[in-house]
């Protein structure tokens, strides 16, 4: 790994950061003092930061998605290591993650830049969201504050913003922000709203240009960007596409996705899940160089592979079935068989659905009136589903 | 108190029942992707183990249609459609807090939302790979400040949610209520129970842990103490300190674990404890002793020093079987 010749430079310069209060000397003290540490890892990593938009926050391009970790020596290590950008949510695991984060963050609170979500819907809901979120952080603010999982312009309202703005004015927030699975409806409704600070969007590599034409608008309004979603979730074992995991490991894939998200500068930061030291060391070498063409080419494959197989459950699909197929259902069936190993749960929806659906056989058609503008051999993987499950 | 299980938050020196060790140390098997022409072949042998299986997926949908079911209780309805959601599209349903319920080996949701009056509750059905993922999932959800009720493997009734966890089920009820609801949701829940039919037992290492100051126990499911070497296990937090304990499938495999573990801490110490064991001060899980003891590993970590946790771990390995 590259020596932090720019942290070091830093350090001895005498400077601060960019923004002066993101990062105690303290913490700088502490990033190189691995020698027994839980990690192998024994450098100073390199670390970049971008402004969060109109924030004025120097944000690390790699921050820490706190939702699925469970031991808080990885947070604790992550943030002495410099990585300032941490991301909870009330909702995970019914309180117990903010509470985890809260605690493996205390000794540097003031450093680092917390940001947590409500999936609250009233104003009432929200601000007690709100309090506890603070209590269980040990935190009297935070930096950003979400709303979580808003995918629809009607799962917001004025009220919600007018509560996230009566938060910022009690000095329980500093920023607002909004979190969405679809930044193509989202983003263009904030920005003629001009209605939070930060949007919360999933980005990766798997993803059309529609995504990176949101992010785009976004950043180009002044929205801070926030990237989850990074590694395209299937990359964890567990989850879809789970099959590739090892390979993907091995290649180095999942260090390419992260530096895929990051190559656009229009995100700011991005929030990985991790939940180990392994993991963090690896991604923290995403801010030590660009994005090579090795790793264009490494993703490009992966998507060449995946493409012909995977659904991504957009509802894109061009065209009807000329025999009535619910496609894109048929499609989600055997991506549990396939994907998931749930074999029996693909093979009873499939059995689900009507007798007339069942009994079609793809072979039999002459040429499939479906087309997938993602890639996916549609009357192949059809035909693949009839041979599993009918 | 009322359970047997209020141990795991509180210890009160009650052993639960013993049952068959079920941590596993890998995730669900997985079927591989179709690779080239053998397809055909790929696709019989499925078919075949399919027939099964669907027989299995039967019997485990079966009881989640049947407790997501606004009749469990008298005069109560049920508004709107049900909802069923699989890993594909939880997020959906739960946003980002999905993925802590699909790194525990989520097979799907069945839910409804019941009506009473001005009051409505909802109930949400988790099917897990096997009923350890269940308690999992369920202790990554309990509120550690409450008790530990003997409801299925483990529940709580709180004022506005519950939860509890049987066989292979896991259970979240909520009310729209900012009052106690608790009495309602213990009825909805009481009778979920008695339509789960299974295995009641928590996992039998609960009982490994030593009681003294236990504040609570959960299941990890990968990258236990935050090590990758450590997939899967259960991990008990102390006044001071937490412990572990994982399973390998082999004493050959625990100790190749425990070696690579070695390794990772550098200068760690040999240390007394059952098969073999290490002693470390690590600048993250402060006082630390690992051991194995013949297929298991496990051991003491975050206590002020490493003898500290040499001791504990120690007490730790006496109740973990041979075997």
């Amino acid at each position: 790994m590259k020596p932090n010749t720019s942290r070091r430079e830093f350090l001895h310069a005498g400077l601060t950061l960019p923004v002066a209060g993101l990062a105690s000397s303290a913490a700088f003290g502490k990033a190189t003092v691995l020698s027994r540490s839980s990690s192998p890892v024994a450098t100073t990593p390199k670390l970049t930061y971008r402004t969060l938009g109109k924030t004025g926050l120097k944000v690390t391009a790699v921050g820490f998605g706190c939702m699925i970790t469970s031991d808080a020596s990885v947070i604790e290590r992550a943030s002495d290591l410099g990585i300032n950008y941490f991301d909870t949510a009330r909702g995970y695991q019914h309180g117990n993650n903010e509470r985890m984060v809260g605690a493996a963050l205390k000794k540097r609170r003031k450093d680092l830049i917390l940001a947590s979500k409500s999936d609250g819907r009233t104003k009432a809901s929200l601000l007690a969201d709100l309090d506890t979120s603070l209590r269980e952080l040990g935190t009297d603010y935070l930096d950003v504050w979400f709303l979580h999982g808003r995918d629809r312009t009607s799962d917001v309202s004025d009220e919600m913003f007018e509560t996230q703005q009566l938060a910022k004015q009690q000095g329980k927030i500093r920023f607002t922000g909004l979190s969405t699975h679809k930044p193509t409806v989202m983003v263009p409704f904030l920005v003629e709203k001009r209605a939070v600070d930060v949007v919360l969007s999933i980005y990766n590599f798997t993803m059309d240009k529609g995504m990176t034409e949101a992010v785009e608008q976004a950043g180009n309004a002044g929205m801070g960007v926030v990237a989850m979603k990074v590694m395209a979730g299937g990359f964890r074992p567990g989850t879809p596409r789970h099959a590739f995991y090892p390979q993907l490991t091995r290649e180095g894939a999942l260090l390419a996705a992260l530096k895929w998200v990051l190559k656009n500068p229009q995100v700011n930061t991005t929030i990985p899940s991790m939940t180990d030291h392994d993991q963090l060391d690896e991604n923290l070498k995403a801010m030590a160089g660009p994005f090579t063409e090795t790793e264009e080419k490494l993703l490009a494959a992966h998507l060449e592979r995946i493409a012909p197989l995977y659904c991504r459950m957009c509802g894109d699909c061009e065209g009807t079935c000329a025999k009535g197929l619910p496609v894109a259902d048929l499609l989600r069936y055997l991506t549990y068989a396939e994907g998931y190993g749930q074999f029996a749960l693909g093979r009873e929806h499939f059995l689900a659905l009507p007798a007339e659906f069942t009994s079609v056989r793809c072979q039999n058609c002459l040429s499939c009136t479906v087309n997938c503008p993602c890639g996916v051999n549609v009357s192949s993987r059809l035909t693949r589903a009839q041979e599993l499950f009918a | 108190m009322n359970s047997w299980l209020h141990r795991s938050v509180v210890a009160n020196g009650q052993t639960p029942s013993p049952g068959p060790p079920r941590l596993k140390t890998t995730p669900a098997a997985v079927h591989p992707l179709p690779q080239g022409g053998e397809g055909r072949a790929t696709g019989i042998g499925i078919t075949a183990l399919g027939l099964v299986l669907v027989a299995l997926a039967m019997a485990s949908a079966a009881p989640a249609a049947d407790v997501a079911d606004c009749d469990l209780v008298s005069g109560w309805e049920q508004k709107g459609a049900a909802r069923h959601f699989t890993p594909d599209n939880l997020y959906e349903y739960l946003d980002g807090a999905a993925e802590g319920y699909i790194l525990y080996g989520l097979v799907q949701m069945q839910g409804v939302t019941c009506q009473s009056g001005r009051h409505s509750i909802s109930i949400d059905v988790f099917v897990m790979n096997d009923a350890e993922a269940a308690y999992g999932v369920f202790t990554s959800n309990l509120d550690p400040h409450a008790p530990i009720e003997k409801l299925g493997m483990g529940g709580q009734v709180l004022l506005q949610r519950a939860l509890f966890c049987k066989d292979k089920y896991y259970l979240e009820l909520a009310v729209n209520s900012v009052n106690d609801r608790s009495a309602a949701l213990r009825a909805f829940v009481l009778e979920a129970e008695k339509r789960i039919p299974g295995r009641s037992t928590p996992p039998a290492a609960l009982s490994w842990f030593p009681d003294a100051k236990l504040a609570s126990v959960r299941l990890i499911p990968e990258s236990v103490l935050g090590l990758r070497l450590l997939k899967r296990g259960f991990v008990a937090h102390y006044e001071q300190g937490q412990a572990f304990v994982v399973v390998e499938d082999s004493p050959a495999s625990a100790a190749s674990v425990l070696s690579q573990l070695r390794q990772r801490f550098g200068d760690a110490g040999p240390a007394q404890v059952a098969d073999e064991a290490f002693q470390t001060d690590d600048q993250y899980l402060g006082g630390l002793c690992m051991f194995r003891k013949g297929r298991y590993l496990g051991g003491f970590a975050n206590m002020p020093d490493a003898k500290g946790a040499a001791t504990q771990a120690a007490a730790l390995a006496e109740h973990i079987p041979e075997k």
